[in-house]
């Protein structure tokens, strides 16, 4: 079984994510952070907000058990403001085969309120062949 | 914690930027998984890491990432002056592992104050170095002066 190639440019359901200042603290300490900011890879909790429609997607079939992240990429517009409640909105970028695995890119977006877009997301994860 | 904010000025091609070090322990990668929301049972259960080919568990990549824009944002003294990064993950980070990330400048644009910097995290085991993070890219822009 293969990821479904046919599912390029999929949107998923808008999730919402909040910029909670216990969570920045908690991942400010596992990055040994001690300066006052919210880390700009913070972004990556905000994905995590739409990853259970990606790995829940039986459309898609992804072996979440056979997945390793291979790629990221971050596009930051503006920083993070603490207690601000993002729209985070991701597609499926690719799909992609190669040598017996499988490439997802799934491009996120994080928007603010007003709609702008405060970071890009990009990351590339391979299903290693069965 | 950043000691000043750097300036465009600052900065030529070749400049390096201070090195970051970070021992990665077990409790780190487990705070980083609740932190993130990143539960993979990879980095928290060595019968299931073991399973899937590794010794035992591994630190999620974005912690490795996580530490390199913590390099930058060291030495830039402005988070908001980071404006992209973009890394391939190459190879396992254990816990105990010391890993080092360093960027250099690679090229310059005077007119929009931006820089590109090639960016890597390495690691050293038993006298071999890896990089968990090799040919990394990062841009950082910068206000007017």
């Amino acid at each position: 079984m293969t990821m479904n190639a046919a599912l390029e440019g999929k949107v998923y359901p808008d999730a919402t994510f909040t910029v909670e200042p216990d969570r920045v603290k908690l991942f400010r300490a596992a990055l040994g952070e001690e300066w006052d900011i919210v880390p700009p890879t913070f972004a990556t909790a905000a994905e995590f907000a739409a990853f259970p429609f990606i790995v829940g997607d039986a459309e898609l079939g992804l072996h979440f058990a056979r997945v390793v992240h291979a790629e990221q990429e971050y596009e930051w517009h503006r920083p993070f403001r603490l207690g601000e409640a993002l729209t985070v909105r991701s597609r499926i970028a690719s799909i992609r085969q190669k040598a017996g695995n499988g490439f997802l890119t799934i491009e996120t977006e994080l928007l603010d309120r007003d709609g702008e877009l405060v970071v890009l997301a990009r990351a590339t994860m391979i299903e290693r062949g069965a | 914690m950043p000691e000043l904010r750097r300036r465009f000025e600052d900065l030529f091609v070749g400049y390096e930027i201070p090195a970051h070090a970070a021992h990665i322990l077990r409790q780190q990668i487990k705070t980083y998984a609740d932190a993130s929301g990143d539960q993979n049972p990879l980095h928290q259960d060595d019968d299931f890491a073991r399973a899937v080919g590794f010794p035992g568990i591994i630190a999620h990549g974005m912690l490795t990432m996580g530490e390199l824009a913590h390099c930058l944002t060291d030495w830039l003294g402005d988070p908001a002056a980071l404006v992209r990064l973009k890394v391939q993950f190459r190879a396992p980070v254990f816990v105990d592992d010391s890993i080092v990330a360093e960027g250099r400048v690679k090229s310059l644009d005077p007119k929009a104050r931006t820089a590109v910097l090639d960016v890597w995290v390495s690691v050293e085991r038993d006298g071999i170095t890896e990089y968990p993070i090799r040919k990394g890219e990062a841009v950082v822009g910068f206000a007017e002066p």
